[in-house]
């Protein structure tokens, strides 16, 4: 018996391997039929799309010696992580463990998790040392129980924020399980404070307000299309804001 | 005295791929295209101005990835290959076009690809970082370094130590190709979050680059705005790039490369040409690939089978026009603003070294065009790099760079977002468990140690900025999933091993020998030096 069930284990890992890789395997099939006979690209439009085409399917083809891997989804640590996107917009990511949700369950009772509703609580922390009861203020997102990450428009360049990832009862008791980092969203204008030993020069702003930086998309982002064909180049556009110095 | 500076910055890098386990793998081709297209005819430009005499002065990256494609002797062997391929099919091409309108191209081609061959194998014995070398010896060139594997920073922001293992890698790796370690670095995609600047201090780095509204939006507010550099509070230099100059290359409708004069890079033999004639120049899969034998002028805004014949004076004729152009409105922007300033502006004009040459033809004569104008023609603008520029005025204005990039919309969006948010769970784990193996292992050694040092490198391959990008375009999307995925699943397997004590010693030789960059990587700068005592590091 002792020596069956590590080789049953095994049995049961390799059907379960088989039945998850299947679609893969299939998916990649009907792809090869699609590209089969690569034919030259119509020229039928400046930056033909088509360009693209055989080159992925030659890197489909060579990878496809190399074994297919699969990393973990979770790696069995409790952790919320929270990234500044833009002034606009946080991004964060977590995993929750089974211990976690276990703990839960012992201090709230069996039935605590089921009654209870994930929520995200975003706080405001701009200029504090957060200690968790002392921010500017907060907002709450409710998610899905299947959710584990998230995209958090703030629309507020300039400030902090953390975030704790929690459950909430229906008398609207939240009860943290995973606190995130903290980040501080980035500028999107110029700053108020200013230096008086080093003034600064209005009339050179407005000398760069005349060339209007922003130029919306360059050539290199609407040209995406020459990726397909040319280097992977960096992006250097100029292009990140449709707006002008006030 | 000038009344302003010029500080030219190309920036060179492409990702490491390498595959020794294939014998033709497409994405290897992008090293061997840029190498003919772009890094040889910029060194061949500044072997000439150094020839006559010019004096300039050009800050260049040299990504640490590139340097290790640079020096590495199978990538030499296989461009030698591919280069001999292109010589056999330029030869070709004469006689296929004489008497016709692509004759005098397909000549200035087969002088190129042979002129590429003196100057890779004769001049500089395979090994191109010899060249730039030069150049900075002889003190025409400032070199500077990037991230090792060009890693998105901001987004590491929450492990200094992967940051550090990022930046000491390149520091280190530069040193001992280029015989000194570098003053500035360009930060990856010209990302920038504050608190990077005390790493970047803290391995001896003096300067980096933001795109404009990195410095424009500092706080305090600039005074001059992004015509001087500012001293982060680490007291390490921020350089804001200028926006009217970069828009007069880079613009769809203003930008020089869309002249219609000049090459158009869509029109090329590996498509154009049957395949029975082609064939052994494009992939042996029959797959159709660019040769960099291109007939074609942009034409005007016409469908790409009513392109016309390029005429190679022609486009350089353009090509000096378009230099004296840019020279002429850079005399102008100096002019208003040193009657602004108490002190001269420089003028912060990076690129994609790539955009020269593989993208832009001509770009490299534009490029050589400007250098000798800008030498001779006038004594307004002068050229300069961001070393010079610190050391004529080393009283700056302290403020903090905003977080910010260069790419699309200006912050960091390219590189999190639908399609590649999913690896920094990853990419943040796996630097956790690096920070956590290189602290709780001091002083490995034999095995122990090739394996923390070959872990850190599939980390640091892993955390490529290009795999995001590649992943944010959506083509070629597979090889960047790929490419991420497999160094991380190297870098899991390696750490588990190590914790383990069950080292396969095969498995490692074997990722050694596929993924050999930076063979002079110390896993321990990767140790958490917040736990250690100060003393450690005597």
């Amino acid at each position: 018996m002792n020596v069956l069930f590590p080789l049953l284990f095994l049995v049961v890992i390799l059907a379960a391997a088989v039945i998850f890789l299947w679609p893969l395997i299939r998916s990649r099939s009907v792809k090869e039929n699609e590209y089969e006979n690569p034919s030259p690209p119509l020229f039928n439009e400046e930056f033909s799309e088509g360009l693209s085409l055989p080159p992925a399917d030659l890197s489909a083809q060579q990878l496809q010696c190399l074994p297919e891997p699969e990393l973990p989804h979770y790696y069995g640590i409790d952790r919320m992580v929270l990234l500044a996107r833009d002034p606009h917009w946080l991004f964060a990511y977590w995993e929750l463990t089974a211990t976690k949700q276990d703990e839960f369950a012992n201090h709230y009772g069996p039935e605590a998790w089921s009654a209870t509703q994930p929520v995200l609580r975003v706080y405001d922390i701009t200029g504090i040392d957060f200690n968790g009861k002392n921010a500017l203020g907060y907002t709450d997102i409710h998610i899905s129980e299947s959710t584990d990450n998230w995209y958090v428009q703030v629309g507020e360049p300039d400030r902090s924020f953390c975030v704790d990832l929690g459950r909430m009862f229906p008398d609207g008791r939240f009860i943290t399980l995973l606190r995130s980092n903290a980040v501080t969203t980035p500028r999107a204008s110029l700053s108020d404070r200013l230096d008086e030993e080093w003034m600064w020069i209005e009339g050179l702003y407005r000398t760069i307000g005349k060339f209007q930086f922003g130029v919306g998309s360059p050539m290199i982002v609407e040209e995406l299309a020459m990726r397909s064909a040319g280097l992977p180049l960096g992006i250097s556009s100029p292009g990140f804001k449709q707006e002008k110095i006030e | 005295m000038p009344r302003g500076y010029l500080c030219l910055v190309l920036h060179a890098h492409l990702p490491f791929v390498r595959h020794p386990e294939h014998e033709n793998f497409l994405e290897e081709k992008w090293l061997y295209e840029a190498i003919t297209e772009t890094y040889i005819p910029l060194i061949q430009v500044f072997e000439r101005l150094i020839e006559d005499n010019v004096k300039f002065r050009v800050t260049l990256t040299l990504s640490p990835t590139l340097i290790s494609m640079f020096t590495d002797p199978l990538l030499q062997e296989r461009y030698v290959r591919h280069l001999e391929k292109l010589i056999e099919l330029a030869d070709k091409e004469e006689g296929r076009t004489y008497g016709g309108p692509f004759h005098e191209t397909a000549l200035m081609y087969k002088k190129r690809f042979h002129e590429a061959m003196f100057t890779f194998c004769d001049r500089y014995n395979r090994n191109l970082v010899t060249a730039f070398k030069n150049f900075q010896d002889q003190g025409r060139i400032e070199i500077i370094t990037c991230a090792a594997t060009h890693g998105y920073l901001p987004f590491m922001m929450i492990y200094p130590e992967a940051i550090k293992g990022q930046i000491k890698t390149a520091v280190d790796l530069h040193t001992r190709h280029l015989g000194r370690p570098p003053a500035g670095v360009w930060l990856p995609e010209c990302a920038f979050a504050p608190g990077l600047d005390e790493i970047l201090k803290e391995c001896g780095l003096k300067f980096f680059f933001t795109d404009s509204h990195g410095v424009l939006y500092a706080s305090h507010r600039p005074r001059f705005g992004i015509f001087a550099p500012i001293y982060c509070p680490s007291g390490v230099a921020a350089f804001g790039r200028d926006i009217e100059s970069s828009k007069q290359v880079w613009s769809t409708q203003e930008g020089y490369p869309g002249d219609f004069d000049y090459r158009e890079f869509y029109r090329d033999i590996g498509f154009d040409l049957g395949l029975d004639y082609i064939g052994p120049y494009i992939h042996p899969d029959g797959i159709r690939v660019h040769t960099g034998i291109k007939y074609y002028k942009i034409t005007g805004k016409v469908d790409l089978s009513q392109k016309q014949p390029y005429n190679p004076r022609q486009a350089d004729e353009k090509a000096a026009l378009h230099a004296g152009n840019f020279m002429f409105n850079r005399q102008h922007q100096i002019y208003h603003l040193s009657n602004l300033m108490d002190r001269p502006p420089i003028i912060v004009a990076p690129y994609d070294a790539e955009l020269f040459g593989h993208w832009w033809f001509e770009g490299p004569k534009w490029l050589d065009y400007l250098i000798r104008k800008t030498a001779f023609d006038q004594d307004v603008v002068e050229m300069a790099t961001p070393s010079d520029y610190l050391r004529n005025f080393p009283c700056n204005q302290v403020a903090t760079p905003c977080s910010s990039s260069w790419g699309n919309k200006g912050y960091h969006e390219v590189w999190l977002c639908g399609s590649n948010d999913w690896i920094y769970r990853h990419l943040h784990m796996a630097s956790e468990m690096m920070i956590s193996l290189a602290s709780q292992h001091s002083n490995a050694g034999g095995l122990y140690r090739r394996a923390l040092n070959q872990a850190a490198r599939e980390l640091l391959l892993a955390q490529s900025s290009d795999w995001a990008f590649i992943m944010s375009t959506g083509t070629m999307v597979e090889y960047a999933v790929k490419r991420t995925k497999n160094h991380l699943l190297n870098f899991f397997r390696l750490q588990k091993e190590i914790k383990g004590n069950c080292i396969d010693e095969g498995y490692l030789g074997n990722l050694e020998y596929r993924n050999n960059i930076f063979p002079d990587l110390d896993y321990s700068w990767y140790t958490n030096t917040n736990e250690l005592p100060k003393a450690a590091s005597l």
